[in-house]
């Protein structure tokens, strides 16, 4: 300790340098972790966050709610599977609207109809509200919060054309779905949404099933049945769908490869720098080696520092992260990931010390007779 | 009891041809537990190998090597590095401080790495120093220091684990001729007033003076 600790306090500035360097590395990583997050919650929440276990597309809808539709004769195939329990219909539209807390400016909504059932938390309904409560009846809604079009308790939407008027009597956090303003109706209230505004269309066909199964019965059970029964059928469990949902896979894959990125860059950095200081000060280590300091505690001293330096780095790191997650950013709601903080922490501080074990071995490697004609291991 | 006992210590250097280089060709070399021997000889000659031995930093090729009744000949690492904590003091031909500790750290390092004793190494650090004549110097750092300042806090660090036996590695070259005997004068009186064995080895007959004895060694061989 006694060695790890003058050393940094008689050179604050080049250790103080790694420190902010690591900082900034993890307040993108927690950053980017966030921005990962929240994109796809506003992507697929709605999916996530929703209370069916199952979803069933009609294979042509490319596992795209919007891109779906349930005839009469897929929906009774649906009906007819062994191991159902209960089923609803989910309609989808997206919409042109008026919010009385958006000012007048219009808005893209999304609008999701579930069949209610007594509670108003039939299948398909957001699995918890943050204020108010479930719909009760027509033309009421649960509004998604987050952004700069959250919706609260009270507000009226109005869609355009037409004038269709829609009342918010309770909000979910994370509901979105396509990163737009969402609401949560009753499957009739979404039906006469659609002809409101398109008088001609006639009524709408379902755009998905929504499922759960029989007691005894698993998710997972109940989607190969749905999928066994009709090749026009494609069903899948609340987490494959919305991870299926199209883009969602390469906005992952886009951010894993920039996370391995970081987890690569981290420990190069911290290697590099204590291989560099390590060589920058050789004689110094060959001179104490000689005077009777064992090189475990040598090394010790060197792992106290870069546990301190990351340690140091992940502190400052995550508190500049912190008062983004309680701002957000834009329309994005960004979350503190206290999950993410644990995961990046146990692994920047394990691949630091092992990036300095190189450090290490130049330390272990120290002949103190070096001591005795002044080359040391930097020689 | 003897401060160092060397019988028959020889040192031999196999060089990346195969060729050998003889350092210290079969030695003898006795000093009594207070006495100051001059290790003089011209470059090359073995001086340094002959301190490293002794000093538990270099195991001998061939030979016994005794320190105050302990004998290192056959110690491995991690037994010479306990050795030199525990028994020797060094200063060497050319780095000796730490860079990064001031000149009181420079010292208590020395407990850092060994006892521990806290609160007494800082008053023997205190006391060492005052006596070097650096009892306002304690807090600065290497590069803050003379020559010859540096050489001061080297001798105190030295001294720090009460050693049995104390090597100087031509601890004047450095320093012009005042200076220089003002060293070794001051390596002479700490010496003798704890009662410590010490080799100073030099090149310079004039040093020889402040020693009770001097020792030659020529081509690693040594003349009495
Ligand atoms: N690591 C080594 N490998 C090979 N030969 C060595 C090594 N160290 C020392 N020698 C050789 O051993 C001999 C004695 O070296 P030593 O350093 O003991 O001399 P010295 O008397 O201290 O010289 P100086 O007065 O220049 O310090 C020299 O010939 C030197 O070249
Ligand atoms: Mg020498």
């Amino acid at each position: 300790m006694f060695l790890a600790l003058k050393e940094m306090s008689r050179a604050k500035t080049r250790f103080g340098l790694l420190v902010a360097a690591i900082a900034l590395l993890v307040f993108l990583i927690l950053f980017q972790q966030s921005l990962q997050n929240g994109l796809i919650t506003g992507f697929v929440g709605a999916i996530r966050n929703q209370n069916a276990p199952v979803l069933v597309y009609s294979v042509d809808g490319q596992r795209v709610i919007q891109g779906s539709i349930i005839t009469p004769d897929l929906e009774a195939e649906v009906r007819d599977v062994d191991g159902l329990g209960t089923v609803g219909r989910l309609g989808q539209g997206t919409f042109t609207a008026t919010s009385t807390t958006s000012s007048g400016d219009s808005l893209d909504a999304t609008i999701l109809g579930y069949e209610l059932g007594d509670d108003g938390q039939g299948l398909g309904a957001p699995s918890e509200l943050v204020d108010g409560r479930y719909p009760s009846g027509e033309l009421e809604a649960v509004g998604s919060t987050g952004g700069d079009d959250a919706f609260a308790v009270g507000d009226t939407v109005v869609l355009q054309p037409g004038g269709f008027e829609i009342e918010i009597v309770g909000v979910a956090d994370d509901i979105q779905l396509n990163v737009s303003p969402t609401l949560f109706v009753s499957y009739s209230t979404w039906s006469d949404a659609v002809q409101s505004v398109n008088p001609d269309a006639g009524e709408p066909l379902p755009n998905v099933m929504v499922a759960a199964p029989a007691e005894g019965v698993t998710a997972d059970q109940l989607v190969t049945d749905i999928n066994d029964r009709s090749l026009d059928l494609d069903a899948l469990t609340r987490d494959d769908a919305a991870s299926e949902t199209p883009g969602v896979a390469q906005v992952q894959q886009s951010f894993q490869l920039i996370f391995l990125l970081y987890g690569l860059v981290v420990p190069c950095v911290t290697g590099l720098f204590f291989l560099i200081v390590t060589l920058q000060k050789a004689d110094a280590l060959t001179l104490l080696r000689a005077i009777g300091a064992p090189a475990k505690r040598l090394v010790a001293s060197l792992l106290i520092q870069v546990v301190l330096m990351i340690g140091g780095g992940l502190v400052i790191g995550t508190a500049l992260y912190f008062p983004l997650t309680v701002t957000g950013l834009g329309g994005l709601e960004l979350r503190f990931e206290t999950g993410a903080v644990l995961f990046w922490s146990i692994l920047l501080l394990t691949l630091g010390v092992a990036s300095s074990l190189v450090a290490a071995r130049r330390v272990l490697r120290i002949d103190p007779i070096e001591a005795t004609t002044g080359a040391g291991v930097g020689a | 009891m003897n401060a160092l006992e060397l019988t028959d210590v020889r040192k031999v250097y196999t060089m990346g041809d195969g060729s050998d280089v003889v350092a210290l060709d079969r030695s003898n070399l006795t000093v009594a537990e207070d006495e100051i021997i001059a290790l003089v000889g011209p470059s090359g000659s073995g001086k340094t190998t002959l301190c490293s031995m002794a000093g538990g930093i270099l195991s001998p090729t061939e030979g016994r090597i005794v320190v105050a009744g302990e004998d290192i000949s056959d110690y491995g690492d991690k037994e010479l590095t306990k050795f030199r904590q525990e028994s020797i003091g060094f200063v060497f031909q050319s780095v000796n401080l730490v860079p990064f500790l001031n000149a009181k750290e420079n010292l208590t390092v020395v407990d850092e790495l060994g006892a521990r004793t806290g609160k007494e190494a800082q008053r023997r650090a205190d006391d060492l120093l005052g006596e070097l004549g650096l009892g306002d110097r304690k807090q600065n750092m290497p590069s803050q220091l003379s020559g010859g300042q540096r050489q001061r806090v080297a001798i105190g660090r030295a001294l720090m684990n009460d050693p049995k036996l104390v090597l100087f590695d031509e601890p004047t070259s450095s320093l012009d001729t005042e200076l220089g005997e003002q060293v070794m004068e001051l390596i002479r009186t700490e010496m003798k007033r704890r009662g410590t064995a010490a080799i100073v080895v030099t090149h310079d007959e004039r040093i020889t003076e402040f020693c009770d004895r001097s020792v030659h060694i020529v081509d690693g061989r040594l003349e009495s």
